[in-house]
């Protein structure tokens, strides 16, 4: 039995943005496209559109995090939303107030929308299932879950760069278990129709079942690169170089690290992505971080043009940047 | 009451293999073989007799967490599902580790007029898996088994002494089998549904790393063990293995484990956090042979009360547990037909079945002389499962409101049956 899809509303338009599950490829092609329309206003020197003007967003983080944070209040910016930051990592949830009525006083403060972390999976979908009908919610990544806009600025990132998603193979190194970016990208890529997806780490680091999400499972890393062309990282949260999952952060590049001589296995114009932040020496060489196949740093620029194009089909503006873009031209 | 007499109805009576139409007679709290002239007269034509049900596992939430239940309101919601023997969980506040306590549960139970209540006491003290309780003097007290809820005993040794010790008083256990250092913070089935869902894992070697050492103690001490609420497919081969190695171990399956699986999580459904969690079709496919084939002895209900606010949040902060005692029978009834059971069969697990585990000479049946502990069923009448229609405090089922289970599993199964009477050594219990 499926159960009801929350990011849906009821005239089965796109209502939030929780899950790269659940979403058809029609929809992913959607937001790639849109955000593309928003790549050129990033590029002019006032960088501002009307588009949420009047629209208050509230980025609501239970979790620490900076990066994200700041990329979702640049995007909401751009659109001219007025951005409400609520730190709530130090907040009242730590005086034992429960996370609905935390809820229920940032819906009493008016916002149209809200970014979510949180580190419970499935916080957004349940943020989504109790606000009111009248708010959109964005996640930002909940728990071990999903981390869906990082999954789409990634899918931008490979789009832009091979042109499409067919005939591709793409490795993804490291903690899959642990991370919701590697859950969304999985559910992005073969959503998209990536016929090869590869993951590779120690069972340690692999979820249970693994195969089902449609990826093909390798231990060998040099084997997982063969003919790759693109090659993800993944971080090594701290907590997990201090407990038993691995012996240490140096057998753990020795035997997973991306090194350049490790990449030359991949084909010649494959490109190395990484959510950030980087563990340098952990699961990736500084050089290979730095060097001229890596698009970390165009990823966390795509990620300004991805989350617009989010926020604006979520608040039922998808369809004014396409006119906004032929008015530019 | 003095004395009455049940016409016409369908007497299923497991521990004596009789199911057939007869009329049983009630004098003074015990069953009989004939009543006078003018005794009081029952029709239950349509209706199914049989020893009342004896609940091997449920939360009463009291002493300690009344807003989630209290005796007497799990006690009448425990009468509509057939049960006029409940054992209670010992996870209260306090835990269920001294006289004290079980004087007080006594005491509520007396009052409050429901089924007859069993303290299960807790084999450490305050459940912390470091002291042993006063075993014995608990035992004596009317604890009639020792268990430790759905706490890990950490320390190997201290379940070892447990077990040699209850042994020495031929005192029976009851643990579930939970290896805490492989549990973690899971939450869930370690399968695709948790994998995709990003819910941390609960891994069937969680269950079978700990069964293994409760059978190998149970080996070495003949301490009698009851493993309570299994979930996998693996435990069950294994409770088969130690059975035909003649040790008296004894098993258990929450009725809901029988329907459900980790498919019903999709949406984060928090409806199915369960403590002993839903795991793949494979293992529920697993717990019901090992129903038919007798690895499992007992249904129980594992009936978990919650007050609203418990299940109100994201998936692994929500309190774990079902509330299982208004939908108990419609989900019983189903049974033969699901599992291909012949009725007595069925409710054999949950009379008979039971009684044998507590004490292996217990004669639980509708034999002349024994107490009149009595339930009739409507197996016809649609089950009572709106929320305004729940006796239990906790709404916390997937099935309020349901009229048939295919509105949450692929298993069209309408939601039928009611007790109409249920006596306690001969005295009708209202609901």
């Amino acid at each position: 039995m499926r159960k009801s899809d929350p990011q849906f509303n009821q005239l089965n338009k796109l209502h939030h943005f929780l899950s790269i599950d659940g979403l058809d490829k029609t929809t992913l092609t959607h937001i790639l496209d849109t955000a593309e329309g928003f790549t050129s206003v990033n590029d002019k020197s006032i960088k501002n559109v009307p588009l949420l003007r009047g629209k208050t967003v509230a980025n609501l983080f239970f979790e620490n995090s900076t990066r994200t944070r700041t990329a979702f209040e640049l995007a909401a910016k751009r659109l001219s939303a007025d951005i409400l930051n609520i730190d709530l990592v130090s907040s009242s949830t730590k005086k034992g107030e429960s996370l609905l009525d935390t809820l229920r006083v940032l819906e009493a403060l008016q916002s149209d929308m809200f970014v979510v972390r949180h580190s419970d999976s499935g916080a957004a979908d349940f943020i989504a299932r109790h606000v009111s009908p009248a708010i959109n919610v964005i996640n930002g990544g909940d728990g071990q879950h999903a981390h869906p806009t990082q999954a789409m600025l990634d899918m931008f990132t490979i789009r832009r760069h091979k042109g499409s998603f067919d005939n591709l193979c793409v490795v993804i190194i490291g903690d899959i278990k642990h991370s919701r970016v590697a859950r969304s990208g999985i559910a992005a890529l073969v959503t998209l129709g990536v016929p090869d997806v590869r993951v590779v780490g120690p069972q340690t680091l692999m979820p249970a079942d693994v195969e089902s999400l449609g990826v093909t499972v390798y231990q060998d890393i040099n084997k997982a690169l063969a003919g790759a062309d693109v090659v993800m990282g993944l971080r090594l949260q701290n907590e997990r170089m201090t407990s038993a999952t691995i012996p240490s952060t140096g057998e753990f590049f020795q035997a997973y690290g991306l090194t350049p001589e490790r990449l030359r296995l991949a084909k010649p114009d494959a490109i190395v992505m990484h959510p950030g932040p980087t563990n340098r020496g952990v699961e990736i060489a500084a050089s290979v971080a730095d060097g001229e196949q890596s698009v970390i740093l165009q990823q966390v620029t795509f990620g300004i043009a991805v989350r617009m194009a989010v926020m604006s089909i979520i608040m039922g503006h998808g369809e004014e940047v396409r006119l906004l873009e032929m008015n530019n031209v | 009451m003095t004395e009455l007499q049940i016409n016409n109805a369908r007497v299923i009576d497991p521990l004596n293999v009789f199911d057939e139409h007869r009329s049983l007679y009630i004098k003074n709290g015990k069953l009989t073989d004939s009543s006078a002239a003018d005794a009081p007269i029952i029709d239950a034509t349509g209706l199914i007799a049989c020893p009342g049900f004896i609940d091997l596992y449920a939360r009463l939430r009291e002493p300690g967490y009344s807003r989630k239940g209290t005796i007497e309101s799990e006690g009448c919601a425990a009468i509509k599902a057939g049960f006029t023997t409940v054992f209670c969980a010992p996870d209260t506040n306090p835990v269920i580790d001294s006289i004290a306590t079980v004087e007080l549960i006594k005491q509520k139970a007396n009052a409050a007029n429901g089924p007859r209540i069993v303290p299960i006491a807790a084999l450490t003290a305050a459940l912390n898996g470091e002291r042993l309780s006063e075993m014995a003097t608990l035992f004596r007290a009317g604890c009639r088994i020792l268990g430790h809820a759905d706490r890990p005993i950490k320390d190997t040794g201290v379940l070892l002494s447990a077990m040699e010790y209850a042994s020495s008083f031929n005192i029976p256990i009851m643990v579930r089998p939970i290896e805490n250092a492989i549990t973690g913070n899971g939450c869930a089935h370690a399968g695709s549904v948790a994998t995709r869902l990003g819910l941390p894992g609960l891994t069937v070697a969680a269950e079978t790393v700990a069964l293994s050492q409760l059978i190998e103690l149970c080996r070495c001490t003949g301490c009698r063990l009851h493993l309570s609420r299994l979930s996998s497919g693996r435990a069950i081969e294994m409770v088969r293995q130690a059975k035909n190695d003649h040790l008296p171990v004894t098993a258990d399956v929450g009725i809901h484990h029988l329907y459900f699986t980790h498919e019903q999580l999709e949406g984060f459904d928090v409806n199915f956090h369960s403590a002993v969690p839903f795991r793949s079709v494979e293992d529920r496919d697993a717990l019901r042979t090992g129903v038919r084939d007798g690895t499992i002895d007992a249904i129980c209900s594992d009936h978990a009360p919650h007050d609203k606010d418990s299940k109100l949040a994201p998936f692994p902060s929500s309190a774990a547990g079902l509330s299982a005692f208004d939908s108990f029978i419609p989900l019983l009834l189903a049974l033969p037909d699901l599992l291909n059971m012949s009725l007595i069969d069925v409710i054999a697990k949950i009379t008979s079945g039971p009684a044998r585990i507590i004490d292996p000479d217990d004669n639980y049946s509708l034999t002349k002389d024994a107490p009149a502990d009595i339930i009739l069923i409507d197996t016809h009448a649609q089950a009572r499962l709106a929320a305004d229609e729940f006796l239990s405090h906790g709404l916390n089922s997937p099935l309020v409101g349901l009229n048939n289970l295919a509105e949450v599993i692929d298993e069209d199964v309408n939601l039928v049956g009611q007790v109409q009477h249920s006596f306690i050594a001969g005295n009708e219990k209202t609901k």
